[in-house]
């Protein structure tokens, strides 16, 4: 088993979908929320992921496929 | 002599000692520093700072340090000028640069972080030092790691071109070309970190490596007479430079040594890249990733790590924010040069040509003191003014040539906003 920490933006049409139920039934992951923010334009939230590794890697994908940003928790490194 | 009381969560609260910690453990809320302003009060005064050598640790006890520095002797206390050319340009009364494009040793302001980070990294008992950098982060490490005598690994994209490489591998630190885009850049660093005993400056040291960035407006209070000016616009690239200079400011007010703190606080990005002004502008609380397309790269970073925090000081500061389309950085660089002789990196392009719109849109009033803030060198991004300047007169090696030549030079060029 796995553990990844992500932050994931919702914006546009995927804030009306339920995308994280569908990634952690689907890739069988559990997301532990830590914190979230929710307005009606953009939706932001903060997860402990916690699977097998392969899991996560295909659930994260699903995410992005679906218009999810997601990003590592400590943003951008790169300066 | 310790003044820091622990790490604190900026979301929750929660706080820790002293550690290489960098997120809350409970809500992955980033940290920043506590310190005991109570015992602060007692030892620091304006004449003791006053009395200090004129480098960044003249405020030591506002910095994160359990010992006395190590590094950055030389580092700080850079030119803050009052910039007339440039005010009756711009048409306002009180205008300054606060000149971090010739901080030591690799003139920009990234070298206060990194000699903060350094001491910290020292005191720590690491050995090796580590960054993920394009440039003035990788610059201010390699060559604090040459005078440190540490061993430095510098991560960089593969496709980044090899000029930008050179200010750093000058010094002979380990580079490491990744092949991978910017996100792989990232999610390695980060795993990298969590498994070697490396500092990693701005990873598994970051709450104390940002600190240093508050002696940038520790001076501009010093320098500007023990006092706040009414506006300053800052940079913003991950978000924390502005957090700090609020940071830095407050404490100085609620310590004493200035006296009053009304300070309106302006962030400025490139266009490409500008998810914090967007939140300011839009007034949302959260920030929207982006993919990042400006000549201003230093500024880059389209995830920004402290983007809320920068959205809540400018808001609650009454400032706002701007961003600069690639032209306006160009048109703002060459200014800044010709008004002022000072020779600025993107970064302060992006800053000036903020300014100038945010005078032009009456968000700053032209009677009232501004601080602009320039914090690197043009030297290091020559290529997006290249084409930009007047040709060279050719000439052959006669008197006669020279005055045929010499006529066709406009007498000046005249800059109006």
């Amino acid at each position: 088993m796995a553990k990844k920490v992500v932050k994931l933006t919702f914006t546009g049409e995927a804030i009306k979908k339920p995308l994280t139920f569908r990634m952690a039934k689907k890739f069988d992951v559990m997301p532990n929320i830590r914190r979230a923010k929710v307005t009606d334009q953009i939706g932001e939230i903060v997860l402990e992921l916690d699977g097998k590794e392969e899991n996560l890697e295909k659930g994260i994908k699903f995410l992005v496929k679906s218009g999810v940003i997601v990003e590592p928790i400590v943003g951008d490194i790169v300066e | 002599m310790s003044y820091v009381k622990g790490l604190r969560c900026r979301e929750c609260g929660r706080e820790y000692p002293n550690g290489i910690l960098f997120v809350c453990e409970y809500c992955f809320g980033s940290l920043e520093i506590a310190y005991d302003y109570a015992k602060i009060r007692k030892v620091l005064s304006r004449e003791t700072i006053e009395a200090r050598p004129k480098n960044m640790w003249r405020y030591k006890e506002l910095l994160p340090l359990d010992r006395d520095p190590t590094d950055g002797f030389n580092t700080g206390f850079t030119p803050f000028i009052r910039a007339d050319n440039l005010a009756k340009i711009l048409g306002v009364k009180e205008l300054y640069i606060k000149d971090d494009s010739v901080n030591h040793p690799t003139l920009s302001f990234k070298d206060r972080v990194v000699a903060v980070a350094f001491s910290k990294a020292k005191e720590f008992g690491f050995n090796t030092i580590a960054c993920a950098s394009t440039g003035n982060l990788a610059n201010s490490v390699s060559a604090q790691a040459a005078i440190a005598g540490l061993r430095a690994f510098i991560f960089i994209p593969a496709d980044l071109e090899q000029g930008k490489v050179v200010a750093s591998s000058i010094y002979n630190p380990v580079v490491v070309k990744v092949e991978g885009n910017y996100d792989e850049v990232n999610r390695l660093c980060s795993e990298i970190a969590s498994k070697y005993k490396w500092a990693f400056v701005n990873i598994n040291i970051r709450p104390y490596y940002a600190e240093g960035s508050k002696t940038y407006a520790f001076e501009i209070a010093e320098q500007f007479g023990w006092r706040a000016p009414k506006h300053i616009i800052s940079p913003a690239a991950g978000g924390s430079l502005v957090t700090k200079i609020k940071k830095g400011l407050q404490e100085f007010y609620d310590l004493g040594l200035i006296d009053e703190f009304d300070t309106r606080l302006y962030v400025a990005q490139g266009q490409g890249c500008s998810p914090i002004v967007t939140a300011i502008q839009e007034d949302s609380e959260i920030i929207k990733p982006v993919k990042p397309k400006t000549i201003a790269k230093s500024l880059a970073i389209g995830n920004p790590a402290d983007g809320y925090y920068a959205y809540d000081v400018v808001k609650k500061s009454g400032g706002w924010a701007e961003a600069a389309s690639d032209k306006e950085i160009v048109e703002a660089i060459k200014l800044l040069a010709e008004s002022e002789g000072i020779f600025t990196e993107t970064a302060g392009g992006v800053t000036v040509a903020a300014a100038i719109k945010l005078i032009k849109q009456k968000r700053i009033p032209k009677d009232e003191s501004i601080v602009i803030c320039v914090t690197g060198n043009g030297l290091k991004t020559q290529e997006v003014v290249m084409d930009k300047l007047h040709k060279p007169l050719k000439i052959k090696p006669n008197l006669s040539s020279f005055e045929e030549e010499q006529k066709k030079v406009p007498t000046a060029d005249h800059y109006s906003i």
